[in-house]
This record gives C-alpha cells, sequence and structure tokens, in this order.
C-alpha cells in the first residue's frame, strides 16, 4: 500500500516544476561542461597540429655537425605507427648560369613535410601552390632572391657539387623556415637522394641531419621512451613546445583552456547545487506526509536516493544530447575561422568531468537535506519551531564544497588553480558575511514607504535569507567569470605586445663597418627606418675564472652556447626589453665587464663576479660579469648572450654589424636592388614566419573568445536558475501588493531596483574576489604581469546590476499582465 | 479614527453599488458565464453575507466589487466613483487606502514576520509609523507575543488573525473577506468571527464577506444568495 504510494509520488513529482529545475539545471550542467571539454581539447589538438607545421612535424631530432641519423631510429619509429621524413641541410656553393652563390641547401626525403604545406610557384608567374611534398630527384627549388641573382628561370640547369639538377620551381615558403642565424645564405631545397651524388658531404663538413615524426601523442611518447637512451650528446629532440615564440603563446593558452574548463565545472555544480538544494527543501512537505502515512525513514531515504539516481542518469543523456549537436556546430565553426580541416572526434576521456560533476553535485546537495529530513518527526517538518535554525546546512554545504573541489582537482590536477579559485571563493565568502551583518545592521532601521527605494531597501532586509544567498551564488559566478575575463585581457595585450604590428621582419646581418652609413641610407631613401645597429664580434668562450670552460661545466650538461661561437657585442645602453635580474648594468665611464643572459648564465653556474674568457681569432680576452639580464628572445630584435660596454676591450676586435626593420609587404621588391648595391650583407627575411605567428595567436585569440562567450552564457544560465528558485514566493509577493494597493509602476521599480543593488553588491565582491584570484593565478600559471585593468574590472558590477535588474523585471512579468483577481486564483 | 463618528451619523449612506454585474470568461471555443445581471446595493456600516452553492460565483462576484478585476459588463461605485473605469493604478490606490481583504488561504508572505506582514499596506499608503500601527493591531488581535514570528510558525487560526490585522491596519472603509473561517475548525473559526465583528463595530467598517458558515451569516445584518451566477433577490433577509 505505502509502496504504491510511493510510487505515485514519484509520478506527481515528475510534474512539479522543481524537479524541472533540478532537471533543466543538470542538463544545462552538463552541456556546458561537455562542450567546454569536447571544445577545449579538441582546440589544444587543433593549435598543436597548426602549429607543428613550425616544424614539418609533431618532433624532431636533430643531429649537429654529427653522423647522420641511424635509419633504423626510423624504422622503429614506422613501426610504432609514426611518419617519418628524413632533412638534410648543409651550405655549398651553387653555380648557374656561369655565376657562383653560397646558398644554403636543405634536401628533404619524400614524406617531408608531415606537417604544413610548402609554398611553390612552378613557372615565374603561375600561381602560388601550396604542396605537401619536396622537389623530386634530379629537380631543385629555388628562393626567388636566388634566381634573380643567378639571372635563373625555371627550366634551367644548376651544378651541386657534382650533380647537374634542373630548376622545376620557385621556393616560396617552407613550413619549418626555421629562424636560423647561421643559414644566412639563399635556401635551395632538392631531393635528399641526390645529396650522396653531389659529392658534397665529406668527413669533417657541416652538414644537420634532422628527423621528423609525426602521429599519435602516445605514440610519440612511447617512441621518445625507447629513443632517449640511444640519443648522444650531438642529438637534440625538439617539440613544438620547445620553441620560444610559439611555446609560450601555445602553453598560456592551454592553460586558459584548462582555467576555462575548471570554471565551467564549478558553475555547473553551482547550478545544479542551487535547483537541488531547492528541491530538497522543498520536499519537506512530502517527506512529512510520506511519514504520517506510515513509511518508515529507512524506505524513505532509499526511495530518494533511487529518484536523484533516475534524474542524475536522464539529466546527463539529456545534458550530452544537447551537446554533441552544439560542439558539432562549434567544430564546423572553428575549420571555417582556421581554414583548415577539424576532424570531428568526441574525446571521451575528456567526458568525464561532465559526467561526474552533474552527479556529484546533485547527490551531495540534494541527498544529505533529505537524509536528515527522513529523521525529524512529521509534526516538526510540518512545523519550524521559532528560532530555530538549519544548523547543519554548513556541514552539508562543507561536504559538498570538497566534493567540488576535488572534481575541478580531477579537471585540472593543477593544485595552483585550485588553490587560487578556492582563495578567491574563500575571500568572497568572508566578505560575504561581513555585508550581510553589515546590511542587517543598517538596513533594519530603513523604514518602507512608497517610495521605490524604501521598498527596495526594505526588500533587501526582509528577504536577506534568500537575498544574501542570491547574492553569493552571483558572486560566485560573475568571480568565475570575470577570473576568465581577466585572465582573457591580459594574455591578449601581453599577445599583441609580443609581436606588434610592425614588428621588425628583415634583419641585416653582416654589415662590414664601412658600409654602414650606406645600408642606413639606403633604406633611410625609401623611407624605412633601421632599428639600433649592432656590431657582432664571434668569438668562443673558452674559460671561466682561468679555467677551461670544458672542466667546469660537466660534459653531460650540454650547453649549446658552448658547442658553437657566440654573438659578442658591445652597447651603450641596455635594449629596452631586456631587464637586469643580478648586478648592474654598466655606468657611462665603465669600459670592463661583461652582462650576461639569464639561462645561459645559470646553465654556466656564474654570477657576478666571475670572470669570463674568451677566444676571438686568435686574441683572447677576460672580462669579469658585471650584470646578469633576461632577454626577450621572442622579440624579433637582435638578441645577444654576451654585451660588453663600448670602448672596451671588445671595441678593437673584428666587427660587423646586424639590425632589424620592418618592411611592409608593398616594398618587398626593394629587396633586390639591396642584395644587388650590398652583395656582401646577408638578408634574412623572416616576415613569413611572424605572419604565421601572427596567424596563429589570432586563431587563440578567437578560441579564447569562443570559450569564454561559452562561460559567459552558462553563467546567465545560473543566474537565471538562481532568480527562478524564488520566481514563486516573489509572484505571490508581487500579486499580494497590488491587491493591497501597490502601484504597478512602483512595484516595477521597487523590484528592478532590489535586484539591481544585489547584482551591483554581487559584482563588487565578485570582481574583488577574482582579482584575488587572478593575483594568486599569475605567477603559477601565466608568468604574465598582470595589473589591475579597471575598465574590464569597472564595467562588470554595472553589467551585473543591469543584468539582474533586468531578469527582476522579467520575473514579474506574469504579475503585472492580469487583474490581481486572476493572480490570487492562480497563486491558491 | 478621526471620520468614525461621522461613519456613524449616516447609517443609510449607500457605499456600494452594483448594477447588472456580468462576467464571462473566453475559453477558447466557448464562453462561460460566471455572473448574470446583478445589482445590489450596501450601506455604509453594514454587513453582509454573500452565500450560495460551490462554484456559484461568490468570490468573482466578491473580486468585482473590491476592484481587483473589472466586469465584462456593468459598473461598481464605490463612494461614488466608478471603480469599473478607473484605471488599474488608481485601482490600486483606491484598494491602498479604502478597501481591506482577508482570504480563505490567508495569503501571509512566507519570508516575512507577522510584523512585516502587517506592516506591508502600510507602508504602501504611506503611513507614518508602520510598525508602531502593526505592532498594536496584532497586539489587538491577540499576536502581541508572536510579531517576529514567521507564518509558518503559526497555526492556521493564528495566521488568519494576522492577516485580518492587516486587513484592518490602514482602516478601510470596507473589508471584503472571503469564507475567513472556511479553513479553520469550529472553536477557532468562532474566534475569527468574533474578532471580525468587533473590528467592525469598532472601526465601523463595513463587511462584505461570502461564506459557507450558517453561524457567521446569521451575525451579518444582511444575506445576499447567488445561484448560477445569479443573484437570489426573494431570499434577501435583513436582520
Ligand atoms: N478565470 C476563470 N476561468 C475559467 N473559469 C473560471 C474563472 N474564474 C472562475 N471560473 C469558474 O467560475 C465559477 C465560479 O467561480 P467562483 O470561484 O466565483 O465560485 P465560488 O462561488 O467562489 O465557489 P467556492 O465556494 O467553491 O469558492 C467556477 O465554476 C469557476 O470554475
Ligand atoms: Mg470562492
Amino acid at each position: 500500500m505505502s509502496v504504491r504510494k510511493s510510487i505515485g509520488s514519484v509520478a506527481r513529482d515528475w510534474r512539479q516544476r522543481d524537479v524541472k529545475v533540478v532537471l533543466s539545471a543538470l542538463v544545462i550542467a552538463v552541456a556546458t561542461v561537455a562542450i567546454i571539454a569536447l571544445f577545449a581539447s579538441q582546440l589544444q589538438r587543433t593549435l598543436i597540429t597548426s602549429a607543428s607545421s613550425f616544424l614539418a612535424g609533431d618532433r624532431q631530432l636533430e643531429a649537429e655537425h654529427g653522423e647522420p641519423i641511424p635509419a633504423e631510429w626510423r624504422q622503429e619509429a614506422r613501426s610504432r605507427g609514426l611518419g617519418t621524413a628524413r632533412m638534410v641541410e648543409f651550405s655549398t656553393m651553387l653555380s648557374g648560369g656561369n655565376r657562383f652563390q653560397l646558398v644554403s641547401i636543405k634536401a628533404v626525403s619524400d614524406a617531408y613535410p608531415l606537417r604544413g604545406q610548402v609554398e611553390v610557384q612552378k613557372t615565374a608567374d603561375g600561381e602560388r601552390q601550396q604542396l605537401e611534398s619536396g622537389p623530386g630527384p634530379g629537380e631543385v627549388w629555388v628562393n626567388p632572391r636566388l634566381m634573380r641573382l643567378l639571372e635563373l628561370e625555371v627550366g634551367d640547369s644548376v651544378e651541386v657539387g657534382n650533380l647537374t639538377l634542373t630548376v622545376s620551381g620557385l621556393l616560396l615558403r617552407e613550413p619549418d623556415g626555421g629562424f636560423n642565424m647561421s643559414a644566412l645564405a639563399p635556401r635551395v631545397m632538392m631531393h635528399a637522394d641526390d645529396v650522396p651524388a653531389t659529392g658534397v658531404i665529406q668527413e669533417g663538413s657541416r652538414v644537420e641531419y634532422v628527423n621528423l615524426f609525426a602521429g599519435d601523442e602516445s605514440a610519440l611518447e612511447g617512441y621518445y621512451q625507447w629513443l632517449q637512451p640511444r640519443l648522444g650528446p650531438s642529438h637534440e629532440w625538439e617539440s613544438i613546445r620547445d620553441g620560444a615564440t610559439l611555446s609560450d603563446s601555445l602553453e598560456r593558452a592551454e592553460r586558459f583552456l584548462l582555467l576555462g574548463g575548471s570554471i565551467a565545472v564549478l558553475l555547473a555544480s553551482v547550478a545544479v547545487a542551487v535547483a537541488s538544494r531547492q528541491y530538497a527543501v522543498g520536499q519537506r512537505d512530502t517527506v512529512a506526509l510520506l511519514k504520517t502515512l506510515g513509511l518508515p525513514g529507512r524506505h524513505i531515504g532509499r526511495m530518494y536516493l533511487g529518484r536523484l539516481l533516475v534524474w542524475g542518469i536522464v539529466g546527463t543523456l539529456g545534458g550530452l544530447l544537447v551537446a554533441l549537436p552544439v560542439y558539432a556546430f562549434l567544430n564546423n565553426l572553428m575549420a571555417r575561422v582556421l581554414e583548415q580541416d577539424v576532424p570531428f572526434t568526441v574525446d571521451v576521456p575528456a567526458l568525464a568531468p561532465a559526467l561526474a560533476t552533474a552527479v556529484v553535485s546533485l547527490f551531495a546537495f540534494a541527498y544529505p537535506p533529505i537524509r536528515r529530513l527522513r529523521h525529524v518527526p512529521a509534526m516538526r517538518v510540518l512545523r519550524s519551531q521559532p528560532g530555530e535554525s538549519d544548523g547543519r546546512a554548513w556541514v552539508d554545504i562543507a561536504i559538498a564544497v570538497v566534493a567540488i573541489f576535488g572534481l575541478v582537482w580531477l579537471y585540472a590536477r593543477e593544485v595552483m588553480l585550485v588553490l587560487s579559485l578556492i582563495g578567491g571563493l574563500v575571500a568572497l565568502l568572508g566578505i560575504l558575511a561581513l555585508l550581510g551583518w553589515v546590511m542587517v545592521m543598517s538596513l533594519r532601521r530603513v523604514k518602507g514607504g512608497g517610495n521605490a527605494w524604501r521598498l527596495a531597501l526594505v526588500g533587501l532586509y526582509r528577504h536577506r535569507r534568500s537575498t544574501l544567498a542570491q547574492i553569493a551564488v552571483f558572486a560566485m559566478t560573475l568571480m568565475l567569470a570575470s577570473t576568465l575575463i581577466l585572465v582573457r585581457s591580459s594574455l591578449l595585450a601581453d599577445w599583441q605586445a609580443q609581436l606588434p604590428e610592425q614588428t621588425p621582419n628583415h634583419f641585416l646581418i653582416n654589415i662590414a663597418p664601412d658600409a654602414v652609413d650606406e645600408v642606413e641610407s639606403f633604406w633611410g631613401e625609401r623611407g624605412q627606418e633601421l632599428d639600433t645597429l649592432y656590431p657582432m664580434v664571434r668569438g668562443r668562450l673558452t674559460e671561466i675564472n682561468g679555467e677551461p670552460v670544458r672542466q667546469v661545466v660537466s660534459k653531460d650538461d650540454s650547453v649549446n652556447a658552448l658547442n658553437r661561437e657566440l654573438n659578442l657585442t658591445w652597447m651603450d645602453e641596455m635594449p629596452e626589453d631586456n631587464r637586469v635580474v643580478e648586478g648592474a648594468w654598466r655606468n657611462d665611464q665603465q669600459t670592463d665587464g661583461v652582462s650576461v643572459e639569464a639561462e645561459l648564465a645559470s646553465e654556466l653556474g656564474v654570477e657576478v663576479g666571475d670572470v669570463l674568457g674568451f677566444t676571438v681569432g686568435s686574441e683572447t680576452i677576460a672580462e669579469p660579469i658585471t650584470s646578469i639580464r633576461t632577454v626577450q628572445w621572442e622579440s624579433m630584435k637582435p638578441n645577444f648572450y654576451m654585451a660588453f660596454p663600448p670602448g672596451g676591450a671588445l671595441e678593437g676586435l673584428p666587427a660587423t654589424w646586424i639590425t632589424s626593420f620592418y618592411l611592409p609587404p608593398s616594398q618587398k621588391s626593394a629587396l633586390n636592388d639591396f642584395t644587388r648595391q650590398f652583395p656582401t650583407v646577408s638578408l634574412l627575411e623572416v616576415d613569413h614566419i611572424i605572419e604565421r605567428i601572427q596567424q596563429i595567436v589570432r586563431q587563440v585569440t578567437q578560441a579564447i573568445e569562443a570559450i569564454l562567450a561559452l562561460i559567459l552564457a552558462a553563467s546567465l544560465v545560473v543566474m537565471a536558475a538562481v532568480v527562478s528558485a524564488t520566481l514563486q514566493d516573489r509572484q505571490r509577493e508581487g500579486a499580494l501588493l497590488r491587491t493591497l494597493g501597490g502601484r504597478q509602476s512602483l512595484l516595477v521599480r521597487s523590484t528592478m531596483l532590489e535586484f539591481g543593488l544585489a547584482g551591483l553588491f554581487a559584482g563588487i565582491l565578485g570582481v574583488m574576489a577574482a582579482e584575488t584570484a587572478v593575483w594568486a593565478l599569475q605567477y603559477r600559471m601565466f608568468g604574465g604581469d598582470f595589473r589591475w585593468h579597471w575598465q574590464v574590472a569597472l564595467p562588470i558590477p554595472l553589467i551585473s546590476a543591469v543584468v539582474l535588474a533586468i531578469l527582476g523585471r522579467w520575473q514579474l512579468r506574469p504579475v503585472l499582465q492580469v487583474s490581481p483577481m486572476l493572480l490570487l486564483r492562480r497563486l491558491e | 479614527m478621526t471620520d468614525l463618528s461621522s461613519r456613524y451619523s449616516q447609517p443609510s449612506e449607500v457605499i456600494l453599488t452594483a448594477s447588472n454585474l456580468t462576467q464571462r470568461v473566453d475559453l477558447g471555443r466557448d464562453t462561460l458565464t460566471i455572473l448574470q445581471g446583478v445589482t445590489l446595493e450596501i450601506k455604509r456600516g453594514e454587513s453582509v453575507a454573500i452565500v450560495g452553492r460551490s462554484g456559484s460565483g461568490k468570490t468573482t462576484l466578491l473580486g468585482l466589487l473590491a476592484g481587483l478585476d473589472t466586469p465584462t459588463e456593468g459598473e461598481v461605485v464605490l463612494e461614488g466613483r466608478a471603480i469599473s473605469r478607473l484605471s488599474e493604478d488608481d485601482r490600486a490606490a483606491m484598494r491602498a487606502r479604502r478597501v481591506g481583504f482577508v482570504f480563505q488561504s490567508f495569503q501571509l508572505l512566507p519570508a516575512l514576520t507577522a510584523l512585516e506582514n502587517v506592516m506591508l499596506p502600510l507602508e504602501l499608503a504611506d503611513f507614518d509609523d508602520p510598525a508602531a500601527r502593526a505592532r498594536e493591531l496584532l497586539e489587538r488581535v491577540g499576536l502581541g507575543d508572536r510579531l517576529t514570528h514567521t507564518p509558518r510558525q503559526l497555526s492556521g487560526g493564528e495566521q488568519q488573525r494576522v492577516a485580518i490585522a492587516r486587513a484592518f491596519a490602514c482602516e478601510p472603509v470596507i473589508l471584503f473577506a472571503d469564507e475567513p473561517t472556511g479553513n479553520l475548525d469550529n472553536q477557532t473559526g468562532q474566534e475569527i468571527q468574533d474578532l471580525l465583528m468587533a473590528l467592525n463595530r469598532e472601526q465601523g467598517t463595513t463587511l462584505v464577506m461570502v461564506s459557507h458558515d450558517e453561524t457567521l451569516a446569521a451575525r451579518c445584518q444582511r444575506r445576499l444568495t447567488i445561484e448560477a451566477g445569479h443573484l437570489d433577490t426573494g431570499q434577501e433577509v435583513s436582520a
């Protein structure tokens, strides 16, 4: 009998409003987290793939002045399902049209490039083609500048060593057109199989062998495990994350996605928490009824458990049903924005947090209060005693909060992130408690009246319980959204600062001292201003404090800087973007000492005061370190490991000059005149690289905006859910106020004011808490210089006030449209 | 309470007239006629009971008389003003100052204390010291020690007493009560009746109430019977 009744009550339950709210919250929560998790994981894959074209593969194994890389290593990679390609890079003389020119050759195997495309032009005025291959055997593709220098045409023959090859195309762009200062000569691309026949490569030649790998992240990792013990000191294993400029941006973008996902998890749990808590409290009458009907507490507990389980399953499935089409749509959008194929893949492990979040918060928030309710006598459930408060609610909330942060930790696995967000939330709740107290103390004295302001303030006081709870949820939501907004703003600002418009995109190297003025005036005449010119002396670091450097620095630490000649310079003023981290930049009179780049200094284990000895040609110089400074390698300006003061030991040594400048695309043709007039000056064109980087940063930016938009939409939903939690009470109140003679306009104004004020409080609190979280996040997560962005922070409380005022107005709508009589009938 | 004596001095003055009230609701395909051609007069200070079977249209009539709704046809004139022709806001202003209500289901706001519930109409009508007046009224209905309790903590009879205190708060000239004892046991219902009658006498308020309760109807000076939307004039009884 009683069992049948309880089943009947389940059926009735489905029609209840509270149940609908819980179910919609579940669906929204699962959908939001699933969409963001899937999208973020897809985005990450896409960006990495897109960025991987910078290496022409996912990983690169380099052997500098070494032996060729053993073929077995590639064999092993292929057996693990990885794609491989082979490259050989060297410099040699090329002859064509009765002239000779030093060129930088890149010989590639058939599979090259594994990622990205080579851009070529098959005839002088033909179309640009994007190819996924290099030249065939017997062919070469050459840089357009070389074509002009040698006055070559497509179809002509050129000689590389003993081999005659046919020019079959103009090489416009290579995906891995690295930014390598030593590759100053014009680029020529040929097939790797032709290299032996040239006879150019002999014992001791400066050759770089490179193998490329591409495939599954796990397969790559597995392969590296296998490879690592076999690598020698001259081998270098690189991924796109190791490159300076991009890796930084990518890493931060990934962190942003992680943060976005974590925030989605939090928002979702807040939504479910609010809804299920409300449901649980609303079940008092039902529990009391069931108890008076004689159902034992045990049964009631089990019945609710079963019910929650069913909802959990239904809500989760519903959420997934919503998420997948939205994700497919976003995927499609992304493919169009990025202009590349984005396969529709559902990353199942990424879905786990979505599923866990909803169910865990459902049970954590709905079950404990119901469980406790079943122990309470029916009479007590129906009529709470005066002054009795639900003291155990704090325990429930504590349990739930722990559960939720457990979830976030599971999702992000980043202690700092979780701590920052918790820190922000704790600060928030602390301030909120204080605010609640202040509100009770100060608003208690406000007298209500026919005036909208007074009515609103009295309303805030009278609804303080629900209002403070709502403000807490709003503030939490706003804090999470603001955290993301603040992080986004500084990320974007950082990136824009990193590669602004007019970033230098050409380098001039090897300028003879007597040609400096002429070079400057050449570009001056064409309206191009050169950046600072730096002298450059090539030398080796040979001694530290009088001891040979090879003995001081142990051999296992492969310090790259020791294997090759360093560019030494002297400068009067430190470049703007450098920062002294130890010691002091030289004063005007000082002519001795040397300033060392920070990373190299720590690799060498040297400090201010240590004496460094250099060998330049046949000369040696020794100088104490006077300062250690950081350098922005990604700035696309000349950067130096070692900087001497002017007028010192270095200045007497043979030097050439280096500079960089911005050349707009429209002026590219001036380069031909330049190379003709200054044949000895090396020209390095990095405009394509910069364009690509800017393009990727733009893509990342768009991705971040998309995530932010999703989160903002989710926040709005949470806020609407919270408002709807008290919807019925508010409407009843509105109806009654009208019956008692409140004018509609008074009702509208006071409600909007009351909600607006709550929104303003919540906004201020949320932004303050977000600042706390961002302040904590900045060090470990993003490493940027976060400033207080008042332009970002200021509008948030205002927007929140307006949004809530509108929500308040919206919920009042049914109260205003019909006669009070009808309202009362409906509310009975 | 200054014009209290003047209310008594003109016992025969008509305060409320309804002429030919008809209420229809559109139910999509057909229309339902709830009230048909109801005409009546109520004098100042009078107590009138409206009786009739369930569904006969009592609540609808009460709502129209109180200006909570507008009739499809006909007119209600309260203190010389045709309320069905006023704007919604003017009707609201009129309700705030001149009209009180007691509902069968009490209609107290659950988030507010007893005191705050009673203060509500006083604030809307811009009374000087709503809290003091509300306290006075709650003491009058015997709830002086329950001021800070919320409706949930009060019994049904106590809630109805709060509602009565609220209804009399603005010293309305006319009070409408829709089955005020319908949800209460006999004993408590009796107490509520006594309270209503006492306040009616003390304040000289005109009382119009719907009731199934014979004893309550019998205590009113006049009884109107409604049957299927028609006022049964033949049965009108003066006490
Ligand atoms: N807005 C409406 N839409 C449809 N039907 C309505 C509406 N308002 C009232 N009715 C119907 O009109 C009839 C009269 O309703 P009313 O509430 O006035 O009856 P009553 O005499 O107060 O009944 P009770 O004694 O049960 O309270 C009922 O049948 C009711 O269902
Ligand atoms: Mg009725």
